[in-house]
C-alpha cells in the first residue's frame, strides 16, 4: 500500500517539475519569437525608407541634412544586433523619419502625389506595426521576467538555463525636442 | 468602477466562470426535478436524450461557425489587394495580440458593424459591414478590429457553443418532462409517498429552468462582450479608440438588416433593436455603460 503512495507522491512531483520546467522555456522562446517579429518590421521599415527618400527627393532637392540624417539612421538600424543596440537605432531612425515627414509638409505637390499618399500609408502602418510588436514583445519579457522572479517557477530557472531578458526601451521620441527643419 | 484592462479582464473572467457554473448547477437542478418527479427510469433515458440533441446541434454550428455564419449573414471573404488598408490595420493588431492572420469578410450592409467567428483562433473569421469602413476613421477601426480579435484571443465562440448547449439541452429536457406530465406518463412511481411539496417545486424548476437559462446564457454574452472590450485595450492600449468607436455605433440607428436572433450575440453592437429586448435577455451590456468604462480606463493614462 506505502509503496503506491510513494509511487503517486513521486509521479505527481515529476509532473510538477516537468510543467514548470516547459513552462520557463515557453516563455523564453515567446520572447525570442516577439523579438523576431520585432526584427521583422523593422527591416519592412528599412525597406520602405529608400523609396521614401526618393520621392521626398524629387520634390524637395534643399533638404539634403534630413536625407543624409535618415540615411545614416537607416544604416546603422539594419547593422545594430541585440536588444539595447536595436532599440536605440531604431529610436534614431523614427525620429529621422518624423524629420522627412515634417519636410514634406511644406511642399503641397508631393503631399498631394499619389505615390507619396501611398507611401505615408504603408510608413504609418509599419510605424505601427513597429509600436505594437514592441509591446508585444514587452509583455513576453514581462511574462517571463515574474516568472523567473517568483516561486514555485523561479526555483527551476537555474535548471531550465532561463534568466530575465532586458525589455525593448526606446525613449519616447514624442517627448523629445521637435527636430529643428530650416525652410 | 475605475478599473484597467488587467483587472476588468480578471473580473469578467471570473464571472463567465461563476456564471457556466451555475449553468452546471442549473442543468444537475433540472436533472434532479426530473429524478424526483419521473424516477429513475424515465429520467436515464431523457437526459442523454437532450444532451444528446443539444449536442448535436450546436456541435455542427461550432465546428463550422467559420463558413456557416458566412452563409447566414451574406459575408463575402476578401484579399488584401480588396482592401489593403483594412488589412493592414487587421496586422497591426494580429501583431499586438500575437495571434495567427484570420480570414477576413465583408459584408453588403448599410449599419455599420462587425463580428467575429470561428472555432478556435486557426479559423478564425472577422467580418465588417461595408458602412462601418466608411464611417470610422483609422484608430475606431483599429479598436474595433481589437474587439473582434479579443473574441478570437478568448474563445468566445467556444463559450457561447458550451452556453448554447447547457440552455438547449434544458429547454429540451424540460420541453420532454412538461409533454410528458401532459399526457400523464412516464411516471415510474405515481403511487409512492413523495413529498407533495418537492413534487410541486421539481415541476416549478422544470418549467422554469429554460427562462433562467436564457438569462443565464444572455449574462454570459454580456460578459464576453465586456471582456472583450478590457482585451481590445490591452492589444491597441487606445481606449479611445475603441470609446469613440462605440459612440459612432451607438449614434447610428440603423441596424443590421436581417436580425436573425441566432446570430445577434456576434455582432460588435447588438443588431436586434433595444428597447424590444429587455436588459436582461440582452445579448450585450448598454453601450452607455461600455462607453463610461472606457472612458475610465483612458482617465488612467497611458498603460503599460
Amino acid at each position: 500500500m506505502e509503496i503506491f503512495v510513494v509511487i503517486g507522491v513521486i509521479a505527481l512531483l515529476a509532473i510538477f517539475i516537468v510543467a514548470q520546467y516547459n513552462r520557463l522555456v515557453r516563455l523564453n522562446i515567446s520572447v525570442d519569437e516577439a523579438f523576431a517579429q520585432i526584427e521583422v518590421q523593422l527591416k519592412r521599415r528599412a525597406d520602405l525608407i529608400p523609396n521614401l527618400v526618393e520621392t521626398v527627393k524629387g520634390y524637395a532637392t534643399h533638404e539634403q541634412a534630413t536625407f543624409d540624417a535618415v540615411v545614416a539612421a537607416r544604416a546603422k538600424a539594419t547593422s545594430a544586433t541585440g536588444v539595447a543596440d536595436v532599440a536605440a537605432a531604431d529610436g534614431m531612425l523614427t525620429q529621422a523619419l518624423r524629420g522627412l515627414l515634417a519636410v514634406a509638409e511644406a511642399y503641397p505637390d508631393l503631399k498631394a502625389s499619389t505615390n507619396f499618399l501611398a507611401l505615408q500609408e504603408e510608413l504609418s502602418t509599419t510605424e505601427n506595426k513597429v509600436a505594437f510588436a514592441r509591446q508585444f514583445y514587452n509583455d513576453n519579457v514581462r511574462a517571463l521576467n515574474e516568472a523567473v522572479a517568483t516561486i514555485p517557477s523561479s526555483l527551476f530557472a537555474g535548471l531550465a538555463k532561463v534568466s530575465a531578458r532586458p525589455f525593448y526601451e526606446v525613449e519616447d521620441p514624442q517627448s523629445r525636442e521637435v527636430p529643428k527643419v530650416n525652410f | 468602477m475605475t478599473s484597467n484592462f488587467r483587472s476588468a479582464q480578471g473580473a469578467n473572467k471570473r464571472k463567465t466562470y461563476f456564471l457556466l457554473a451555475a449553468m452546471a448547477l442549473l442543468t444537475w437542478l433540472v436533472a434532479y426535478s426530473a429524478l424526483t418527479y419521473f424516477g429513475a427510469g424515465t429520467t436515464s433515458f431523457v437526459l442523454p436524450l437532450a444532451v444528446g440533441i443539444a449536442l448535436v446541434g450546436v456541435w455542427g454550428s461550432y465546428y463550422g461557425s467559420d463558413k456557416l455564419v458566412l452563409t447566414m449573414t451574406g459575408a463575402r471573404v476578401i484579399k488584401r489587394e480588396d482592401n489593403p488598408e483594412l488589412f493592414n490595420l487587421i496586422e497591426e493588431v494580429v501583431i499586438a495580440s500575437g495571434l495567427p492572420m484570420p480570414k477576413v469578410a465583408i459584408v453588403q450592409d448599410s449599419a455599420p458593424n462587425a463580428f467575429a467567428t470561428g472555432r478556435n483562433p486557426e479559423h478564425a473569421l472577422i467580418a465588417f459591414t461595408t458602412r462601418i469602413l466608411e464611417v470610422m476613421d483609422r484608430d475606431e477601426l483599429q479598436g474595433v478590429i481589437a474587439h473582434e480579435m479579443s473574441h478570437v484571443a478568448n474563445r468566445d465562440t467556444l463559450v457561447s457553443a458550451v452556453a448554447a448547449t447547457t440552455a438547449g439541452a434544458i429547454a429540451i429536457l424540460s420541453d420532454f418532462l412538461t409533454r410528458m406530465m401532459w399526457f400523464g406518463g412516464g411516471r415510474d412511481r405515481r403511487d409512492s409517498n413523495q413529498n407533495p411539496l418537492l413534487l410541486v417545486v421539481s415541476l416549478l424548476i422544470m418549467i422554469l429552468a429554460p427562462i433562467a437559462a436564457m438569462l443565464l446564457r444572455s449574462a454570459i454574452s454580456r460578459r464576453r462582450e465586456s471582456l472583450a472590450d478590457a482585451t481590445a485595450v490591452s492589444f491597441t492600449r487606445n481606449p479611445a479608440g475603441l470609446r469613440r468607436a462605440l459612440e459612432t455605433l451607438a449614434a447610428d440607428s440603423t441596424v443590421v438588416r436581417q436580425r436573425s436572433n441566432a446570430v445577434a450575440h456576434i455582432w460588435i453592437e447588438s443588431p436586434l433593436d433595444g428597447k424590444s429586448v429587455s436588459k436582461l435577455f440582452s445579448t450585450h451590456p448598454p453601450i452607455e455603460e461600455r462607453i463610461e468604462t472606457l472612458r475610465a480606463m483612458e482617465s488612467l493614462g497611458p498603460q503599460q
